[in-house]
């Protein structure tokens, strides 16, 4: 009897270090779901959806850099200055496909950059992606002085579409959001590629040994973060419909929230696309739910720092639990 | 009046459980005063389990222990330290950019009080190291970075910081793993000399004529049960191995012929590296060449070189007559394989499956245009497994979660798979038991047989003895001797030009 008990808490441990993370996720959703009136409505959760839309992808992006066991300080501030990029050539040729390819550089120039000084001449993550992140900031004052760029009157549909569009009752950027959850754990879970960088991140040393071209694949991440950022900051300009130099900003440590939830997220302390599209789910669903609870700004702010840290919490003291008995 | 016989340490029928499974079964163990007792087993037969009961990691599920004759139960390491215990771990953990002293005192830092606040006591803290030095009749610098220290010599670091605690009881686990044979008899030296200072040491390690040279008992580990407690005056290296693999026999190894054939497959031209100095040598197809040397003379350089680990600065590698730019890319593409010497920082993926872990550097031949068929990769993984019969769970099981024969057995399989041509095996048998050894021996051996040429470097001499056809032997990143190994006393001889006696 004692033994069947035993193993019955063990497996119980096992299952929530496997899905804690996930299942504070439900009873946040829950709680919400019962206290808030119209949260839990197909109204509601489509616009949670959408709201949530632009920081799952960027933090798809972040999720190949931490999944090589890298990090990119450059987000926030970089998106600004692609949101401005986007819009400056919106407004000078009302050509979306152009405004989109512009930004797209912009974005792969990022990482490109970030990547050089990180993979490739080897400084510290964290310290160089700042430092490339507090450029653009100067870089986007420069041109805008700080001022946001009006769309047009007569803007390409298009280029409203991707922040605006509804396909039905869908809005397009839940469609592109979920399209790019599936592709990106398609890439890191099937294909070579995913298993280079997920090697990377588990053991750098022993992934050189074991032939792979450490340098590059580490370089693949920063400049996928890039561009994922750029999709983001289309799809955030679009939206606003107009192209704000700060706006963006928050992504940074919404990014890192939803990204590391997700490395907590099933156990094995590898970030997947899944994971992360939970965690950038539960940090959303804070901030939609608060705000339906008439819970003040700032205390959001406050309840989701917490949140992180709770669950972070619960999952490394579950895995110290586990190792122990 | 201390007793001079008294047991420090007495056990009386200790057994632990995890999760329903005894891995420790009724173990008696005593440990007399200034004594040496050796611990052996072959890897899983309970021994780490029995340290750390003794010093505190883990609790015992039943049976008592006594400390200078008093009852008392671990509960944690802080218990089983403040009863006078310490362990000197196999890995080393200094922190590089410390200087030798401040790393003996690493969480014991002593204190002055300079107007009420409490400050680090430099001076005081020198004049113990020093002192601590002495007791153990080693020179070294306190003042050096630890970072410009040798291996051993960070050994001697680790065992300093266990001194100034003035510890009863010390248990050595593998403490000369990764040092070469000058360095190794130091090590002894230094840990006779503990005992004759009155300290009490358990000493667990894998390598018996260590054990032989240096222990007053042994207790021989099987399956979690205590087999044998062999006195002095019995202890032989059969003696012990008979006790460690029961009813199988054992033969130490010799492998019977040479495979060699005319053909050159790979040759160093004057290659210099950092380390290396003007290197010159050939491997032909199907022959086993050793490379000896203590720590630092060069051979793990050798395996960096050729893989483009370290930058070659002059001179040239040349597979099958043509020269190669050394990347680690260039040398897989040219059939050479490297299972590096570091299992644990440069082999394993430890989050990944054995399954990922065997296919890691191959993996094109899993995939389709860059999709993964995760169903043969299995297969692939079970074939290894069977084939290098490696104790597993299954292919889905973390590597880390393996005992490091059995890492070593996958990080092998990761080149198998890929049918090399040329083997470089980094002391490919370091710290795991005597049988996994014996079967990487005779894989060896079959993978010479097939026509692979295979670049052992190893700090055991007889090792490379017993299986290559030909040594040389590094000394300061040069080549000072080389050796076929159809010679009597032939040890004395390699030991002779690595030592760089005469």
């Amino acid at each position: 009897m004692i033994k069947g008990d035993k193993i019955q808490s063990r497996d119980w441990l096992h299952f929530s270090k496997k899905y804690g993370t996930a299942l504070f996720g439900l009873v946040v959703f829950v709680f919400f779901s019962v206290f808030a009136n119209n949260f839990f409505t197909i109204n509601n959760q489509l616009m949670l959806l959408r709201q949530m839309s632009m920081l799952t992808v960027v933090a798809l992006g972040f999720t190949f850099v931490m999944a090589a066991g890298g990090f990119d300080m450059s987000l926030g501030n970089a998106a600004g200055l692609i949101n401005i990029t986007f819009g400056a050539i919106l407004i000078a040729t009302n050509n979306f496909m152009l405004s989109l390819i512009g930004a797209l550089t912009v974005g792969v120039l990022l990482g490109l950059t970030n990547g050089l000084l990180v993979a490739i001449i080897g400084l510290p993550d964290f310290i160089a992606t700042f430092a490339v992140g507090t450029i653009t900031v100067g870089l986007k004052m420069l041109i805008t002085k700080g001022n946001p760029m009006s769309f047009p009157q007569d803007v390409s549909k298009a280029a409203l579409f991707v922040g605006q569009g509804k396909i039905g009752s869908i809005p397009f950027p839940v469609i592109l959001m979920l399209i790019l959850v599936v592709l990106v754990a398609f890439v890191l879970e099937k294909t070579r590629l995913g298993r280079r960088i997920y090697a990377i991140g588990g053991n750098k040393v022993a992934s050189q040994y074991g032939g792979i071209n450490v340098k590059k694949y580490r370089l693949y991440t920063f400049i996928f973060s890039g561009v994922f950022l750029a999709i983001a900051s289309v799809m955030l300009t679009s939206r606003l419909g107009s192209a704000q130099p700060l706006a963006g900003e928050d992504f940074m440590l919404d990014t890192i929230a939803a990204v590391f939830l997700s490395t907590t997220m099933f156990g094995e302390g590898e970030p997947k696309a899944i994971g992360t599209f939970i965690g950038a789910f539960i940090i959303c669903m804070l901030t939609n739910g608060l705000t339906m609870l008439n819970i003040e700004y700032y205390f959001q702010y406050i309840t989701k720092g917490l949140v992180v840290i709770l669950s972070v919490l619960t999952s490394v003291y579950l895995g110290g639990k586990l190792k122990k008995s | 009046m201390v007793n001079i016989n008294q047991n420090v340490i007495e056990v009386k029928d200790i057994g632990k459980e995890f999760n329903g499974v005894w891995v420790l079964n009724n173990i008696d163990f005593d440990l007399k005063r200034g004594e040496i007792h050796a611990l052996v087993g072959e890897n899983g037969a309970g021994k780490s389990t029995f340290i750390k009961i003794l010093s505190g990691v883990h609790c015992q599920s039943s049976g008592n222990i006594f400390i200078n004759g008093k009852p008392i139960k671990f509960t944690c390491v802080e218990h089983s330290e403040s009863s006078g215990i310490r362990t000197v771990h196999q890995e080393i953990n200094l922190v590089p950019y410390f200087k030798v002293y401040e790393n003996m005192f690493v969480g014991s830092e002593l204190e002055k009080s300079v107007g009420g606040l409490k400050i680090i006591d430099s001076k005081e803290m020198k004049k113990c190291a020093v002192e601590v030095l002495n007791r153990l009749g080693v020179e070294l610098d306190i003042d050096k970075t630890t970072s410009e220290i040798n291996t051993a010599m960070k050994k001697i670091v680790e065992i300093c910081k266990v001194l100034v605690y003035k510890p009863d009881i010390i248990i050595f686990d593998e403490p000369t793993t990764a040092l070469g044979q000058e360095e190794r008899k130091s090590l002894l030296n230094t840990i006779t000399t503990l005992k004759e200072q009155g300290i009490s040491i358990i000493y667990v390690s894998h390598n018996l004529e260590e054990i032989k040279e240096i222990a007053d008992r042994v207790t021989v580990f099987r399956d979690g049960k205590k087999v044998a407690l062999l006195e002095k005056e019995e202890i032989t290296i059969d003696s012990i191995i008979s006790n460690m693999l029961g009813e199988k026999t054992y033969n130490s190894y010799i492998r019977e012929k040479s495979c060699a054939q005319e053909e050159e497959i790979l040759r160093f031209e004057d290659v210099s590296t950092d380390l290396l100095k003007h290197v010159n040598f050939s491997v032909k197809k199907g022959e086993m060449l050793g490379i000896a040397g203590v720590v630092g003379a060069g051979k793990t350089e050798i395996a960096k070189a050729i893989f483009g680990l370290d930058k070659v600065k002059s001179g040239s590698i040349v597979v099958n007559g043509n020269k190669i730019t050394p990347t680690p890319d260039n040398a897989i593409k040219n059939k050479i394989a490297l299972v590096p010497e570091e299992r644990q920082l440069q082999g394993i993926i430890p989050n990944f499956s054995v399954s990922k872990n065997v296919t890691l550097t191959y993996l094109e031949k899993w995939s389709n245009n860059g999709v993964l068929n995760s169903k043969s990769e299995y297969n692939s993984a079970v074939k290894y497994i069977d084939k290098l019969s490696i104790k597993t769970q299954g292919p889905e099981q973390m590597i880390k979660y393996l005992s490091g024969g059995n890492q070593q057995k996958v990080i092998l399989s990761r080149w198998l798979v890929g049918d090399f041509e040329i083997g470089v095996f980094d002391e490919p048998t370091k710290g795991i038991d005597i049988k996994a050894k014996e079967d990487i021996y005779i894989l060896m051996d079959e993978l010479s047989q097939q026509g692979k040429s295979i670049i052992i470097m190893s700090s055991y001499l007889p090792e490379l003895i017993y299986n290559c056809d030909r040594i040389i032997v590094l000394k300061d990143g040069e080549i000072v001797g080389e050796f076929t190994t159809n010679q009597d006393n032939l040890e004395e001889k390699i030991c002779k030009v690595m030592l760089g006696g005469c």
